[in-house]
């Protein structure tokens, strides 16, 4: 990927990005470049903050509307559908969650080789650590994600972010700057939990990502 | 609502008692928001059955995350009128992938140059401050500041639907944003 400059030049060549992003329409690679800068730089977080003050002030020009009838009772209804399926989601989420955490340790620390369907596989030295990251989106935790660092290197991603249900795909950025799609997965109620094996190895992965069908980036992890 | 949930309660209490999973908290958090939520979603979405589906997983959202609101990032009703935005700008963007542009009466209001005086007298102080600040604005940049901001048109889908160059649809934007950031600061300082 080619990164803009650092410094004040780079923050006037992503000034127009910056409006977008606070207006919330800003998408795909330019999005990515914008997150990576704001880590950064202060004076365009303020800046960014100064942006989004504007836009929310805005959102009052709507006017209000008197919702269909029924609209209570409808909400109240689907509140205790979502408590329920919630539930059941959380339950299967721990199970995943402590089913990838013994694949990770198994795939990251070389207790045992592994056979999948794609043949014998190499088992990562004893001394290898997975690489791992906190997957992000505005500084909110949304998930994290390890990589094993055998061959193939496997990932294992969790993600918990909100109540969003769809299809995201999870790619990776390597070293040299390209970009390996990994895969696509489903989040349930917010929920998802998934394992896949990597085409690169652990060492040239440096950060991950998930993007929605709009080529929105929802969350990101600097993987070390 | 009658009990220890009334009018005179702020949204921030309010909040803190859905954070806490009180029933009476969150039905009269929705009797607060109800109405303005919906008609955001309508406004954006223009269908009624849609805006009622943007407004209750919007709620859903809100209420489910009650407990991680930072009220040093901005006011409870901004964060739920964000989020009701951003949900109808998806839920538009699902059902109709080539922009168009909107044609409802809020559009059409907004980015005029008359005024009801009756509307004017019941408008809030918050809706006040962003009406006029918008008034403020030349009508190219109004139309191009409604179409990003409420609609969620991106730059280049606005010179598109304006029919004028990306760096016009740019300019106007970015002119736009600099006028009404001004217009706010003044308006809110002491």
């Amino acid at each position: 990927m080619n990164r803009p400059p650092e410094g004040p030049q780079n923050c006037e060549a992503l000034s127009e990005d910056l409006i977008e992003f606070a207006l919330g329409t800003l998408s795909g690679r330019s999005r990515s470049l914008v997150l990576d800068h704001l880590e950064s730089c202060p004076q365009c977080v303020a800046e960014l903050e100064s942006l989004a003050t504007v836009a929310d002030t805005m959102l009052w020009l709507a006017p209000e509307a008197e919702p269909p009838l029924g609209f209570e009772t409808r909400l109240v209804e689907r509140l205790r559908e979502g408590d329920v399926h919630r539930a059941t989601a959380r339950r299967r989420r721990i199970s995943v969650l402590a089913a990838a955490a013994v694949l990770v340790a198994a795939l990251g620390f070389g207790v045992a080789a592994i056979t999948t369907d794609r043949g014998n596989v190499t088992p990562p030295s004893a001394t290898a650590r997975p690489a791992t990251g906190l997957l992000t989106s505005h500084g909110r935790a949304l998930g994290q994600v390890s990589i094993s660092s055998g061959n193939p290197s496997w990932m294992v991603m969790t993600v918990d972010a909100g109540t969003w249900t769809g299809v995201v795909w999870c790619e990776v950025t390597l070293s040299n700057g390209h970009t390996e799609t990994v895969g696509k997965f489903t989040l349930a109620s917010g929920y998802g939990s998934w394992v896949a094996p990597l085409k690169s190895s652990a060492s040239q992965v440096r950060s991950a990502r998930l993007v929605d069908s709009n080529g929105d980036v929802i969350a990101s992890a600097i993987l070390d | 609502m009658r009990g220890s949930y009334g009018e005179d309660v702020s949204d921030e209490a309010l909040l803190s008692g859905v954070a806490v999973g009180d029933d009476r908290a969150v039905l009269a958090f929705v009797r607060r928001y109800q109405r303005r939520l919906f008609g955001l979603a309508l406004g954006i979405v223009g269908d009624p059955g849609m805006a009622e589906d943007v407004a209750q997983e919007a709620f859903i959202r809100i209420l489910r995350h009650a407990s991680v609101f930072d009220a040093r990032r901005g006011s409870v009703a901004t964060w739920t009128l964000t989020i009701t935005r951003n949900l109808a700008i998806d839920a538009v963007r699902v059902r109709r992938p080539i922009p168009t542009a909107p044609e409802d009466r809020v559009f059409l209001e907004l980015v005029s140059e008359e005024r009801s005086p009756v509307d004017a007298a019941v408008m809030s102080d918050a809706v006040s401050r962003a009406r006029s600040a918008l008034d403020l604005l030349p009508v190219e940049q109004r139309r191009a500041i409604v179409l990003a901001v409420m609609y969620g048109r991106t730059i280049a889908e606005v010179a598109t639907l304006e029919e004028i160059p990306l760096g016009t649809a740019k300019s106007r934007v970015r002119l736009g944003m600099a006028k009404l950031r001004e217009a706010i600061a003044i308006m809110e300082a002491p």
